[in-house]
């Protein structure tokens, strides 16, 4: 059940991960990216996809910033697995919701004035998996997670 | 008679040769910085009257789309004032990302390097 699942990651403990930046300013935005881009060099990510990350958790420290005001961007390393290391990242705000999750998933959908509306999908693009939960009124959670690949 | 203090907020280098502006970024574009960024490039190109703007971008480890966005915006803002915008040095991780995210930049000239932008800015 999406609500519960929700409700649960929005009462998270912020213990259990490795990294959590609050957001709640603009400049919180940019701390994000570069504690994203920290965790992603420590677990030895590829250049590429240590910038997909941190370009991620811009995109999603944004939309929290621009529509809940503020929430969490928490960051966790996954060793467990067959495929390998994994990095975890969750975005959870306790803002107005998103009513209709697939619009917002579309390319060039936005309801604010100086956007691309490309952030969410692009992050889909950028990640292995990606999920959103939202109901109106509660709050948004996105989790989306990135493997770390050998070359 | 004093100038009315109309210094703004600089936040990058920009060096004018010729009839064009050269503007290395080398700091870290968070959102405000962004803003202040298209500020000061729209004021110098409207004072020096360029005609060409090159960003030099080799140093920027991020490109999300809302720094997409102000660049793209800028590019069309320079073009209505009869300023062409090119970027070069993009980073080959920062390409793959944007590429990935389906950011085309089409507003921007594109330039190989800085040599490369240097041709297009002299382009008829």
């Amino acid at each position: 059940m999406d609500l519960e699942k929700l409700e649960a990651i929005l009462a998270s403990q912020s213990h259990e991960f490795d990294v959590v930046v609050r957001i709640a300013k603009e400049e919180d935005i940019a701390v994000a990216r570069q504690m994203a881009k920290k965790l992603a060099q420590e677990m030895g990510f590829s250049l590429a996809d240590t910038t997909k990350v941190a370009t991620a958790v811009s995109e999603l420290a944004r939309n929290i910033y621009r529509y809940a005001q503020q929430g969490r961007i928490m960051l966790r390393k996954k060793e467990e697995g067959k495929s390998g290391p994994s990095m975890e990242i969750i975005a959870a705000d306790q803002g107005p919701g998103i009513p209709d999750v697939e619009l917002v998933l579309t390319k060039g959908y936005t309801t604010y004035e100086r956007s691309l509306g490309i952030g969410l999908s692009g992050v889909k693009r950028l990640m292995d998996s990606f999920a959103i939960y939202s109901a109106p009124g509660r709050g948004t959670v996105v989790v989306a997670e990135k493997r770390r690949r050998r070359f | 008679m004093k100038e009315a203090p109309s210094n703004p907020e600089q936040v990058v280098p920009v060096l004018q040769i010729a009839d064009f502006l050269l503007v290395p970024i080398q700091i870290d574009l968070d959102d405000k910085t962004v803003g202040l960024l298209q500020e000061q490039l729209l004021k110098e190109i409207a004072r020096t009257r360029a005609k060409a703007i090159i960003l030099d971008v080799r140093m920027v480890e991020v490109i999300d789309s809302y720094i997409s966005y102000t660049l793209s915006e800028t590019a069309a803002m320079a073009r209505l004032m009869g300023c062409r915008t090119i970027l070069c040095g993009i980073r080959p991780p920062v390409a793959l990302t944007l590429a990935q995210m389906g950011i085309a930049l089409g507003e921007l000239s594109i330039a190989r390097d800085l040599e490369h932008a240097l041709v297009l800015a002299q382009a008829p």
